[in-house]
């Protein structure tokens, strides 16, 4: 195997497996939150919410941060011509990420954990808060790290091809961070509102905590719909227009459109044919995508022949998983829109067909997001800082592919380890119950 | 400023070995100590709120070495890949140990993690001990800056030396704040683990100081005083614990270990990974660093952070404080 291969497998499956964690504390911090402070307000129901929500978080957490250790020194190990070249400026946000977030995050957690009864109620409450900013913020930081690869600003290059900080605002207040930012915060709350909602949906069909699965139903399905809706617009929208303007190829690999053409059709379903550079049995949509890229029916999208074959990036899979996420983003809205209808109309809980689509419906935004992320990486290819490094330039000179094929072995074997223990104690909590 | 940033960076390393290394510490006395379940449960509880924000400062640190020192960044974590790698695994093992033992009531259950999270901590001491003994003789350098020893060249017998210094200092501070932070018979076992630890350390830390003297030579400074502090701060370990000054002892303890690191940097300075044979050069912290502006920035923010973390880390550890009684 080519070690950049091997390389990008190895951060691919170390990234994807531990971002399944994340997803989870950023979505569901805000509820264990609320609910430790309604605790803190006297609510017996809610204390008993926090409790099961805090422990269904800690587990997560607790994966989240094993998972997340390789990642921090990885840039380092594997990518050691990117981090030596770029670390004046991706080393900023990341060293911020761990000052700000990390700290906050952890110190905290250790107090809403093992503070219940040691501490006063209201500090255990703004534990709970100082635990969810530092998540979001933690997220904050590492996207806007990403989005300086996919679009860099505030640099230099100088002599010797070092990249140069000129301008930390500028790296953090990028707009393509900020939308990217959003739209996975949006992502992640749509996690928390299905999983939330779902368990509910679970003790309510298996008869058991009604009172406790109706909030969360509520709680959950509230949530799922404002962010489902938001996740699509304005901040999936607004990451489609920097991507239009800023990586037009990527754009184009998205949409499967090989032809430059106006009046450009979206394809909503077709396989890309990468011998005949055309979708197998698409289905379009004629002029959508002129109007979703430019605001324009009739405007001219350029298509992948208009640049040369060494710049696109893995067709097929940055365009599966770009229709993935967009489809399954779609029936997100779907399914929220008719549970909150239901609920509104007071008839959810006497649904059991819409509380099994709820239940069933949990590990879907995950898919969703990570496949978003795959896009998103995948569709940067051939580079890892756009237009400025390629990731086949980028890896450690002394590492060789055997290394990196053992110490992906390594990480499967104990990623697999860690998968079964977090699947087995996370349902053997949600069985128990609050 | 490059002299700035690498205080900075000395020092962050310096709090995660005084914070992590009572975590590990303990851990790696606990099958000493602890003989029943509880009693073990009761160790694991003694750093339970702490160990998870301990770690984080050598995560953090992590982050700030990559903007502060790119070139060092990459060229020792790339440089030792799977040294890095066996660490990163080892991290991820304690951390798995520690949170999920309690999540499931069975005996078995818990002593398997009770091994794992012992055997980890302890290999992460020798491993962290071996890391500091090459930074203190120095490593293989090629013409390209890039390491180019192997795996093996790593563990030579200067460099097992200060893993087993490190092992026994830390194990003794282990001992300090478990007597420190509970009661029980865990407590009073690791209690009568001082008289044993002690001695060891004494002799590993006078092999290890004539050992760097002869390897790197010597140059008297002032520098050379901080040996004086180390043999007191480790007498005052020895004559607090006996005393029962518990709170005195762990201070002592973390006195002693800062003391060491102390010296360790003061040997390597200016270099962030100096080149053996000593004297012939390696990545020193002037050329390693990124420009000024991006010195400064990174500087600004990540002390203006740290000291918020030192003030609300002191906060919630008081709030936590106090004494756990670990009864049979």
């Amino acid at each position: 195997m080519d070690v950049v291969i091997a390389d990008r497998l190895q951060f691919a499956f170390t990234v994807m497996f531990h971002y399944l964690f994340p997803i989870t504390t950023i979505g569901l911090a805000p509820f264990v939150a609320l609910y430790t402070i309604e605790a803190a307000r006297g609510d017996e129901d809610a204390a008993r919410a926090a409790a099961f929500w805090t422990k269904i978080f800690a587990i997560n957490f607790a994966v989240g941060v094993v998972t997340g250790i390789p990642l921090e020194f990885q840039f380092g190990t594997n990518w050691a011509v990117f981090s030596a070249a770029s670390g004046a400026v991706v080393g900023q946000p990341l060293a911020m990420e761990g000052v700000y977030a990390f700290f906050l995050e952890s110190i905290f957690l250790g107090v809403l954990l093992y503070g219940k009864g040691r501490v006063s109620p209201g500090l255990h409450a703004a534990s709970a808060v100082c635990v969810w900013v530092g998540s979001w913020l933690s997220g904050f930081f590492i996207v806007a790290t990403n989005a300086w690869m996919q679009h860099p600003v505030g640099y230099a290059i100088v002599a010797g091809g070092r990249i140069e900080l000129t301008s930390l605002a500028a790296v953090l207040f990028s707009p393509f961070a900020w939308w990217q930012f959003v739209h996975v915060v949006c992502g992640a709350l749509v996690a928390g509102g299905f999983v939330v909602a779902g368990i509910g949906a679970y003790y309510l069909l298996s008869k058991r905590e009604i009172t406790l699965a109706r909030r969360f139903v509520d709680a959950g399905v509230i949530v799922a719909l404002v962010f489902a809706v938001l996740t699509v617009f304005p901040t999936g929208d607004r990451n489609s227009a920097n991507v239009t303007q800023y990586q037009p190829i990527k754009l184009a690999a998205m949409e499967g459109l090989f032809e430059t053409q106006n009046d450009a059709p979206l394809a909503i379903i077709g396989m890309p044919d990468m011998h005949a550079h055309a979708l197998i049995d698409p289905i379009f949509v004629p002029d959508i995508l002129s109007f979703l890229a430019y605001g324009n029916f009739h405007a001219n999208v350029k298509g992948l022949n208009a640049y040369a074959a060494e710049l696109w990036p893995p067709v097929e899979v940055t365009y599966y998983a770009y229709h993935v996420m967009v489809g399954l983003g779609t029936i997100f809205v779907a399914i929220a829109v008719l549970a909150g209808f239901l609920l509104r109309g007071g008839r959810l809980f006497q649904t059991p067909a819409v509380l099994w689509m709820l239940m069933l419906g949990m590990p879907f935004p995950y898919i969703a997001s990570e496949a978003g992320w795959v896009v998103s990486e995948v569709g940067r290819q051939p580079w890892i800082i756009y237009g400025i490094m390629r990731t086949s330039e980028a890896v450690s000179p002394t590492v060789v592919n055997g290394e990196v094929v053992f110490t992906l072995i390594g990480f499967a074997g104990m990623y697999f380890l860690l998968g079964v223990l977090f699947l087995y104690l996370v349902l053997r909590e949600i069985a128990v119950g609050p | 400023m490059s002299v700035l940033a690498f205080v900075v960076i000395a020092g962050m390393l310096a709090v995660y070995v005084l914070l992590d290394g009572y975590d590990l510490g303990v851990a790696t006395i606990t099958p000493l100590v602890a003989r029943t379940d509880r009693e073990r449960e009761g160790s694991m509880q003694s750093i339970g709120p702490f160990w998870n924000g301990n770690e984080v400062w050598l995560i953090a640190t992590g982050g700030v070495l990559f903007a502060l020192f790119p070139v060092a960044y990459a060229v020792s974590f790339s440089g030792f890949y799977l040294a890095f790698m066996v660490v990163l695994w080892l991290l991820m093992f304690r951390g798995i140990a520690m949170e999920l033992r309690s999540h499931f009531p069975s005996a078995i259950w818990h002593q398997f993690w009770d091994a794992c999270f012992a055997g980890s901590s302890a290999l992460l001491i020798v491993l962290f001990g071996v890391a500091i003994g090459n930074l203190l003789r120095g490593v293989p350098l090629g013409p390209d800056g890039y390491f180019s020893g192997t795996f093996g060249e790593l563990l030579n017998s200067y460099a097992l030396m200060v893993a087993a210094l490190a092992l026994a200092a830390l194990a003794l501070h282990g001992v300090a704040f478990l007597v420190m932070r509970t009661s029980g018979p865990a407590a009073e076992r690791a209690r009568r683990l001082v008289p044993v630890l002690w001695p060891i350390t004494l002799v590993l830390y006078i092999a290890v100081t004539a050992a760097t003297v002869s390897e790197r030579g010597i140059g008297w400074n002032w520098i050379d005083c901080i040996p004086i502090l180390s043999l007191a701060s480790l007498g005052a370990v020895l004559l607090t614990s006996l005393r029962k000054r518990e709170r005195v002892a762990f201070g002592a303890s973390s006195l002693w270990l800062a003391s060491l690191l102390f010296q360790a940097a003061a040997t390597m300075y200016p270099y962030l990974l100096p080149a053996l044979p000593p004297g012939h050069g390696g990545i020193s912290i002037f050329d390693a660093a990124p420009s000024p502006l991006a010195l400064a920035t990174a500087l600004t923010v990540t002390l203006a952070g740290l000291a918020g973390v030192i003030v609300y880390g002191t906060f919630a550890l008081r709030q936590m404080a106090g004494k756990l009684t670990v009864e049979e």
